[in-house]
């Protein structure tokens, strides 16, 4: 190598940082978008390096886990309840956790996978199903014991979804195909047709079927009795957060901002809109509402049949689901200072959590 | 304006490359980087020339002359340095230039290639806004990351012995000391430039070696067929200094006439 100037030598070392400041697909620069969870009285996000619990009466925090910074560690996937009462957080340095809600305080931890937990565990009273981007399904039980592992032939982001019938889970897993899985013993009870494009959002289940969206454009629902396709219907982008089905319609957006509401039992379309920014996750269905968020920043409330009740724009990057907590909306933005934000039903900000440097 | 001139086309082509290469996003870092270095040739052949002729120009007797009779001002050196490259016609910044075009074509390459291997949902997310519409990215998500024994998404370690050996971080820092060695010409001593030159030839391969070890393997990769491309490049255009890679006690010894 040769530098007949120091012109180059500067463009040389200026191009070394550039490539190093934009090595994303080293780990230590990994990114996803925060997860929000709630209780009656605590909201739990999982944003980077820490899982925060937020009073949900103030918006003032309760506690952080770890307490202390760890930079090679970062949360992204949504928290979650066992039905024992522990919180699990699975993090990108491949570790899930169990916490104590009220606390924060580590109860256990499950290492034994070796990539990223980007979808948020399930937990039923069979034990913990914690999928993980290896490809992998880990079943273990309520203290962390490793019970079987499922393979899959593609990354695991979506979390799975349980069904009582049949003492069976649904995993939807990247490499384009949806398996029932027995969840005591980890047999495979059926797996469907390749079905054309990555499923990263958690199913819907409702009376018999299955509703999922794929990266093929389609929105899919399957006979949860063999994974059979009952009826496919194209949308106009990627499919990315899950479907919510209430009162036999299925609710969900997509990449380009359309929002759907499909008949479903035949898939027809009820109605679509298209909005301000792409739509990356589930909405949330209340009784007669819906809610939903766009990458463009902004907060929909609709009333079922689409009309708009009212609509926010913050100005931050939205990625996240809303949730409801009792009679707030909580709102998680990417990329902001403001980690957590709470609405009241009608759209009025009650409070706003900045978390506060810990020294 | 940037991801519209330079990383869309490159992304999409590299996937376009993938989905011709069976699914395999090994080959298709190497085809992809072969074929980009195949495009800036014209630009790398342009550098070289230039080179030359700035060297042939250095060595020259003029050359020499004008430095020692100009040697305590420095302006009327300047003067008389750019008469001689306006007389030669040579261009002082004849070498730079592709230089600085090629910065922008190999910082997007690799930003390509970091940006494809997306494997978390804000990186896939972007690709998704990346990608054209001919290109069949449904079929082709989630991409297959493995290549040989390696995770191209991950920093890349091979386990012998219950041992993890970073092999392509070696490679990284073996090729880069072998390219820099092969295309630096003989120095005298003293001569401008040539002592940065030396500096460098040592500390670059530790820290590409260092960028190979820290990030993705798909990185790596990309700096090794780089530098296996540039080698043979230069040994095409009959420009590699073989006898460079000798070691100093076995390099012919000249001999002195009495």
């Amino acid at each position: 190598m040769k530098f007949k100037s120091p012109l180059i030598f500067f463009l040389l070392i200026v191009s070394v940082l550039i490539l190093s400041g934009c090595a994303g697909g080293g780990q230590a620069s990994a990114t996803g978008w925060p997860g929000l969870a709630a209780d009656e009285s605590t909201a739990y996000l999982a944003h980077n390096r820490h899982i925060y619990a937020v009073n949900l009466s103030n918006g003032l925090e309760k506690w952080r886990f770890p307490v202390e910074q760890d930079n090679k560690r970062s949360f992204y996937a949504t928290p979650t309840f066992t039905t024992d009462g522990q919180l699990l957080a699975g993090s990108y340095e491949n570790i899930l956790f169990s916490l104590d809600p009220a606390t924060g305080v580590q109860k256990w931890s499950f290492a034994e996978a070796n990539d990223r937990f980007i979808a948020a565990p399930l937990a039923i009273e069979q034990g913990i199903f914690a999928a993980n981007a290896n490809n992998s399904l880990y079943a273990l039980d309520l203290q962390g014991t490793q019970r079987w592992v499922f393979p899959t032939t593609g990354p695991l982001w979506a979390k799975p979804v349980a069904d009582p019938d049949c003492n069976c889970i649904y995993l939807p897993s990247m490499d384009h195909k949806l398996y029932s899985i027995d969840a005591q013993t980890g047999d495979t009870n059926w797996l469907t047709e390749d079905l054309q494009g990555s499923i990263v959002g958690t199913p819907a289940y409702d009376s018999g079927l299955l509703y999922i969206g794929t990266f093929a454009n389609e929105l899919i629902a399957l006979n949860a009795s063999d994974g059979r396709v009952v009826w496919r219907t194209p949308t106009s982008d990627w499919v990315w957060g899950g479907p919510i089905v209430q009162e036999g319609v299925v609710y969900f957006g997509v990449l380009d901002g359309t929002f759907y509401a499909l008949e479903a039992a035949t898939g027809s379309v009820k109605w679509q809109q298209k909005f301000d920014g792409a739509i990356t996750q589930s909405p949330l269905v209340t009784e007669d509402k819906l809610y939903f968020t766009t990458e463009a920043g902004s907060v929909y409330a609709l009333n079922l049949n689409g009309t708009t009740l009212w609509t926010k724009n913050l100005g931050f990057k939205l990625y996240t689901s809303p949730i409801q907590a009792g009679d707030l909306i909580l709102i998680a933005p990417s990329g902001a200072d403001e980690y957590l934000i709470a609405f009241n039903m009608d759209g009025a900000q009650q409070w706003v959590y900045l978390p506060e440097a810990k020294k | 304006m940037w991801n519209t001139l330079i990383i869309d086309p490159m992304v999409n082509t590299l996937l376009w490359i993938y989905d011709l290469l069976w699914n395999n996003f090994g080959l298709a870092i190497i085809v992809f980087t072969v074929l980009i270095r195949l495009i800036t040739l014209p630009l790398t052949y342009q550098q070289t020339k230039s080179a030359q002729k700035m060297q042939e120009l250095q060595k020259s007797k003029q050359w020499q002359d004008i430095q020692k009779k100009h040697k305590g001002d420095r302006e009327k050196l300047s003067q008389e340095q750019m008469r001689i490259y306006k007389e030669m016609g040579v261009s002082p910044f004849g070498s730079c230039l592709p230089t600085v075009i090629q910065f922008p074509i190999i910082i997007g390459l690799y930003q390509a290639i970091i940006a494809s291997l997306a494997v978390t949902p804000t990186q896939l997310f972007n690709l998704s806004t990346h990608i054209y519409p001919f290109i069949p990215a449904a079929a082709l998500i989630p991409l297959d990351n493995t290549f040989l024994w390696m995770n191209l998404s991950q920093p890349e370690r091979l386990t012998i012995a219950g041992i993890g050996i970073p092999v392509l971080a070696i490679f990284v820092v073996i090729t880069t000391y072998i390219q820099s060695k092969l295309m630096t010409p003989p120095s005298q001593p003293g001569e401008q430039g040539a002592q940065m030159t030396q500096a460098m030839n040592l500390y670059m391969p530790f820290l590409m070696g260092w960028l190979a070890y820290s990030f993705a393997a798909g990185l790596a990769l990309y700096f090794i067929v780089g530098n296996l491309f540039t080698i043979a490049q230069y040994a095409i255009m009959g420009k590699v200094e073989w006898r460079n890679l000798l070691p100093s006690a076995l390099m012919p010894k000249k001999v002195s006439k009495k």
